[in-house]
């Protein structure tokens, strides 16, 4: 019960705090509304056309789904786009296809989509045109007459399909909204930052006099320090529902199994309350906890991937990733959100995290022992 | 203290060690009900290590801490919900109001909610801060915060209080405030261990004092027994009207007094205890019709006990 009072103590001083306030509610659904309007969700690459306005050629290109396809007045204007982006690739077309086609485009994944799609696209427009060459020959008709016989057979002819399936996850699935990406990883990242801020209230306390002062109350060192500790984690835990239930509702963001996600941000705000205590207890001064808070939060979320995906990471940064709680958070929180996976599915990310947890509440609780009763 | 008062705190050869230097060595003092000791030294001296070790925060070396017969220490936890601590930090949350302040503590000390209420409200008016008990520590006044922070250890009705350099850094006002609170608390029943470098504070407040310098309690007892050691004498100064040889005549008649010497208009009496004696003077003189005009008494005071027995002056 007194353990309570002191992380109830912990909890309402945070939240007198408007600085805490913002940093622990406001920001973090700043970021993840910014973040997924900037990188989140599905988007189709465009490739603008110069020279055609209609015809075979354009609406072959617009056949395939995977670009959109927009013809522009001006070649300058067509380059200044690709330039800025807002287009994947540039065609200029001579009058009638006669001549060359002249092909712009970014140096990106989606300029070498545009360039594959637009070889094939020009390929077949080749062929088409030579068989309508070769029967205006033959036949003695003129192209026009030529090119809608060529179009005609092309029509009835049986051609070679290409029957395509897939395997494995995706990476980001298609159906994830365009906010869901980067949800969790602020998530974690935001949890562990605040927490680890929070120790500054714990050297704060002691610097006050009022951790001695609890020891001299008929209070267990034992207890205080469970006090101390569950404040940190209840500053973690009213953090993470918040950022759950705020990007549920204004973003539908999609956390996946209740449970499962549940589990994971208890075992993950355990952790950080654990480095919170331990952090409080290392330091003798509110800038020197603060200042090495702030910078392990930021390096063990980069490193946890939780500034780029996890999926992102090379073979060597990904062994590595694995030493941080942030790395198994996100795998967790991937695979419940992500992949519709339930609690038995993430038991080995919450074992993890609950070792760490253990660890870090047991050093924590050591150093703290010595600091109030030296 | 009269030796039928039951004691309260027992400190019995308590030592403590930072490193290599010996902060405490062999202090040991008792104090009983209603009384005010008071650990007279200069900052370093040793009084807060003592203080943390009365109040259980700190674990001597050597040495036994007992409140009322149970040991203190930084393992037991009952014995301390009978003494109430002030440290010489002001141990205040500033951003909780004086009732959340001392609501907190008096959870600590194991009140129930109901309980606590109204021990806070009690307490509140104690210290004089009823009306701003809703309002942030951090828009208190130092002298506001002290008080508060003097509070939070009543809470719980202690028949100890430690109060470790309670009057450090307040207005002169606010010292007055506190001191008179101090000593209606002695009033009441409490035992107080009282920490200060102020002579004038151990003087005022404390039944009985121990000059404690560098760790050792270097002579204890009342300030006219610790005068005494040094073998000091009083002095009155009497301004007269009328024949000085026949006051000086009267004034070496009053069994008290060990001398008189005429000085100017006036006589000098050297005496063993000048607010004792001065009414058998005054009445002695009055009845031979000498009038007194001013009246003037020098004591020996503290200040002097320590510079004797430390060699260094108590604010050097």
């Amino acid at each position: 019960m007194k353990a309570l009072t002191i992380a109830g103590t912990n909890l309402r001083r945070m939240f007198r705090d408007r600085t805490s306030l913002f940093f622990v509610f406001v920001l973090p659904l700043m970021l993840i509304l910014v973040l997924g309007a900037a990188f989140g969700g599905p988007s189709t690459p465009k490739i603008g056309v110069v020279g055609v306005d209609s015809g075979h050629f354009l609406d072959a290109l617009r056949a395939d789904r995977g670009f959109r396809v927009d013809t522009v007045a001006r070649e300058g204007d067509l380059l200044a786009a690709v330039e800025r982006g807002e287009l994947a690739a540039g065609l200029v077309v001579p009058p009638s296809l006669s001549g060359e086609v002249r092909l712009v485009v970014r140096q990106d994944g989606a300029g070498e989509q545009a360039r594959l799609l637009v070889a094939a696209v020009i390929a077949a427009e080749n062929g088409r045109l030579a068989s309508g060459e070769f029967v205006a020959r033959v036949a003695g008709t003129d192209t026009a007459d030529a090119m809608s016989i060529v179009d005609s057979v092309a029509a009835v002819t049986p051609v070679v399909s290409v029957s395509t399936s897939s395997t494995g996850d995706a990476l980001f699935p298609a159906d994830l909204g365009r906010f869901s990406l980067g949800a969790s990883s602020q998530l974690l990242l935001f949890m562990f930052l605040t927490t680890m801020n929070s120790s500054v209230a714990l050297i704060e306390s002691r610097r006050l006099g009022m951790s001695r002062r609890m020891v001299a109350t008929p209070t267990s060192t034992a207890t205080i320090m469970l006090g101390e500790g569950l404040g940190r984690v209840a500053v973690a835990l009213v953090q993470g529902v918040f950022i759950i239930a705020g990007t549920s509702l204004l973003f539908g963001v999609r956390w996946g199994d209740p449970p499962a996600a549940a589990a994971l941000t208890l075992a993950f705000a355990l952790v950080a309350g654990g480095a919170g205590m331990l952090l409080g207890s290392l330091f003798r001064t509110e800038q020197q906890a603060g200042g090495f808070g702030v910078l392990t939060a930021l390096g063990l979320a980069a490193l946890g991937g939780c500034m780029v995906p996890l999926e992102l990471f090379g073979g060597v940064m990904r062994d590595v990733a694995l030493f941080t709680p942030h790395a198994w958070a996100n795998q967790g929180f991937a695979e419940v959100a992500s992949r519709s996976g339930t609690l038995p599915g993430v038991l080995p990310e919450l074992g993890v995290l609950s070792g760490y947890a253990a660890v870090l509440f047991a050093l924590g609780a050591w150093r703290l022992r010595a600091v109030l009763t030296r | 203290m009269t030796t039928d008062t039951p004691e309260v705190l027992s400190c019995k050869g308590l030592r403590k060690r930072f490193d290599d230097v010996t902060a405490v060595d062999d202090v040991s003092f008792t104090i009983a009900a209603g009384e005010t000791y008071g650990l007279l030294g200069p900052n370093g001296a040793g009084k807060t290590t003592i203080i943390s070790m009365v109040a259980g925060i700190l674990r001597p070396d050597a040495g036994d801490v007992l409140v009322e017969g149970v040991p203190v220490s930084t393992r037991t936890t009952e014995p301390k919900g009978r003494i109430g601590y002030v440290p010489q930090e002001l141990a205040v949350y500033p951003d909780l109001t004086g009732r959340e302040n001392l609501t907190f503590f008096a959870r600590l000390q194991g009140l129930s909610r109901v309980a606590a209420a109204r021990r806070v409200a009690h307490v509140l008016g104690v210290v004089g801060l009823t009306d701003r008990a809703d309002d942030r520590a951090e828009h208190y006044s130092g002298g506001m915060r002290r008080r508060l922070h003097i509070g939070m250890g009543l809470l719980h009705e202690p028949i100890l209080l430690v109060l470790d350099e309670p009057t450090a850094g307040v207005d002169p006002q606010s010292r007055n405030a506190i001191m008179d609170n101090i000593r209606e608390l002695a009033h009441s029943g409490l035992a107080i261990l009282y920490t200060t470098h102020y002579m004038e504070e151990a003087e005022r407040l404390c039944d009985r004092v121990g000059v404690i310098d560098a760790g050792r309690l270097v002579a204890e007892g009342t300030r006219r027994e610790l005068v005494a050691l040094l073998g000091e004498r009083d002095r009155i100064s009497l301004s007269v009207d009328g024949d000085l040889g026949h006051a000086e005549d009267v004034a070496r008649l009053v069994p008290a007094v060990l001398g008189v010497a005429a000085r100017g208009r006036g006589l000098e009496l050297l005496v063993h205890d000048a607010r004792q004696c001065l009414p058998a003077v005054l009445s002695a003189l009055a009845e031979e019709d000498v009038r007194v005009r001013a009246v003037e008494v020098d004591e020996p005071n503290l200040e002097t006990v320590f510079l004797h027995l430390t060699g260094r002056a108590l604010r050097g």
